[in-house]
């Protein structure tokens, strides 16, 4: 017994060493703030094809790193442009299969009934109004948030006010459902999530401070499913698929 | 089958060590934000650690001599977080030191633990504080009441018992239960995440160093931390075992 667990111990770790997890037909990296419309379509297209579909969510910076590291995927999602583009240049994913999907769209958040009563975006370095954004090395979020703040030219003024840089993004709807920050910069699917709901209210960002992002999805060059990584990609772009992100909130691409 | 698990243990252990190359360790052990989160870290957990003490002490004193009404539920409640995860915790503290009666209050004072140093202290003392409760009554316990009474009875009050009768014969217990109220602070993550907010160099604590590594995609860094994090685990618990305390 205990000589045949130790053979079945040596051949799990040399096996794991080689970085084969047992995972299911279809391995999907996905952006965390995408899980809501994510977990539907996967549901759905699990159904139709008879097969097992897992989804890995992370924040944009961590699944890169992953798909980078090597880990199985077969199709990326990230929550920004950005990361497919460099995932072609460096060949981790295959070019003409990155499809634009949806816009993700960033806006202030705010308590029920806006107690530093914040209209706009310039409201958010107004004197005493705590904000709060994500680390803008984690989410994409952060990342949009401080590229926002800079353009205004008013990063600076902003930090006096930015009470918590949050690593995750949930954390920014908790600390601004439980009024602990006035304001934060998040995206506008977020705030649709029934969580929020009345429990916070929604600024829109000017047109001129706001910076829009498309939400890409590839089929990883390494896929070891292609046929059905292909046809993932195509679903969740596909009409069906685009009314299942409208329905969480976010706003198809134009084509 | 127990040689198994460990083989397992020591193989995963062993990986957080063998992946990462030395130059990597080094050059990220004395990078700027490892520096200030490991300096953050010490702070913090020695302050939770001690103020950990302050309360267990008594505490689990009292639950080990004394009878009194509500003991049971007192012991429930004292319990309850070691089994109930950290997020929920963490959220918790947040409830309660958000915009309550008592947030407040504790704000007026001074003492404000949303999103601030202080609040890593907090969440890390409420996350040790049954642990060393629970090591500090079962030393109580094991010490013989009649030595106590024998020591009243020659002339000591209460509290010069406890301090040059109890106390003493408890040191072995009292300092198993300082070093895993460290071990416990020095590991806090999610009720820190949640109730100080986790901000890069600000509210960065090694688990919080870790997990923002991991998700920059950094993983040299995340590594280091996690390797900081096991040297300080695995004093505490060499320490814990030489004192040859049971739970």
């Amino acid at each position: 017994m205990m000589k045949r667990l130790l053979i079945v111990a040596v051949a799990v770790v040399f096996l794991s060493g080689a970085s084969v997890g047992i995972a299911g037909d279809l391995m999907i990296f996905s952006g965390a703030g995408l899980i809501k419309p994510m977990e539907e379509m996967r549901a759905n297209f699990a159904k139709t094809y008879n097969v097992t579909v897992d989804v890995h969510y992370g924040s944009s910076g961590e699944i890169f790193a992953a798909v980078a590291a090597g880990q199985p995927c077969d199709v990326l999602i990230p929550g920004a442009e950005k990361y497919t583009e460099d995932a072609v240049k460096n060949g981790w994913v295959i070019g003409d299969t990155v499809t634009k999907l949806v816009l993700h769209v960033p806006l202030i958040a705010v308590p029920k009934d806006n107690p530093a009563n914040v209209k706009g975006f310039m409201d958010l370095v107004r004197s005493g109004v705590r904000v709060a954004i994500g680390d803008p090395k984690a989410p994409a979020i952060g990342r949009v948030a401080r590229k926002m703040l800079k353009k205004a030219g008013v990063w600076e003024q902003a930090t006096k006010n930015i009470t918590v840089y949050a690593p995750t993004v949930n954390q920014l709807l908790i600390y601004v459902a439980l009024k602990q920050v006035d304001a934060a910069i998040i995206w506008g699917d977020l705030v649709t999530w029934a969580e929020g709901k009345g429990k916070l209210e929604v600024v829109p960002i000017e047109k001129q401070y706001n910076i829009i992002k498309t939400i890409p999805t590839a089929v990883c060059t390494k896929a070891t499913h292609k046929d059905l990584a292909y046809k993932f990609n195509e679903y969740i772009a596909s009409d069906e698929g685009l009314s299942i992100w409208t329905k969480w909130g976010f706003e198809p691409c134009k084509k | 089958m127990t040689f198994f698990i460990t083989l397992l243990l020591v193989l995963a252990i062993g990986s957080l060590f063998v992946v990462p190359t030395l130059e990597d360790i080094r050059q990220n052990i004395w990078n700027a934000e490892m520096r200030y989160s490991l300096k953050l870290s010490l702070g913090t957990g020695l302050i939770s650690t001690i103020l950990v003490m302050f309360f267990a002490l008594p505490i689990g004193y009292a639950l080990s001599r004394f009878h009194f009404w509500g003991k049971g539920f007192v012991k429930t409640i004292i319990d309850m977080p070691i089994a109930f995860p950290e997020l929920v915790l963490g959220l918790c503290l947040l409830l309660l030191f958000g915009n309550t009666p008592v947030g407040k209050l504790l704000s007026a004072l001074g003492l404000t633990f949303v999103f601030t140093k202080k609040g890593i202290v907090a969440a890390q003392f409420f996350t040790a504080l049954p642990y060393a409760i629970r090591i500090m009554k079962s030393t109580f316990d094991y010490i013989n009441p009649r030595i106590e009474f024998v020591s009243r009875s020659l002339g000591y009050s209460m509290a010069e018992t406890f301090k040059n009768i109890s106390l003493p014969l408890a040191k072995n217990g009292i300092l198993a239960s300082t070093v895993i109220s460290f071990a416990r602070c020095i590991g806090t993550f999610g009720t820190v995440l949640i109730l100080a907010g986790g901000s890069f160099m600000k509210t960065e604590i090694l688990p919080i160093t870790l997990y923002l590594n991991i998700s920059y995609g950094n993983m040299g860094m995340a590594l280091t931390s996690g390797i900081v994090l096991m040297v300080v685990s695995f004093i505490a618990i060499f320490i814990f075992e030489k004192t040859e305390v049971g739970l």
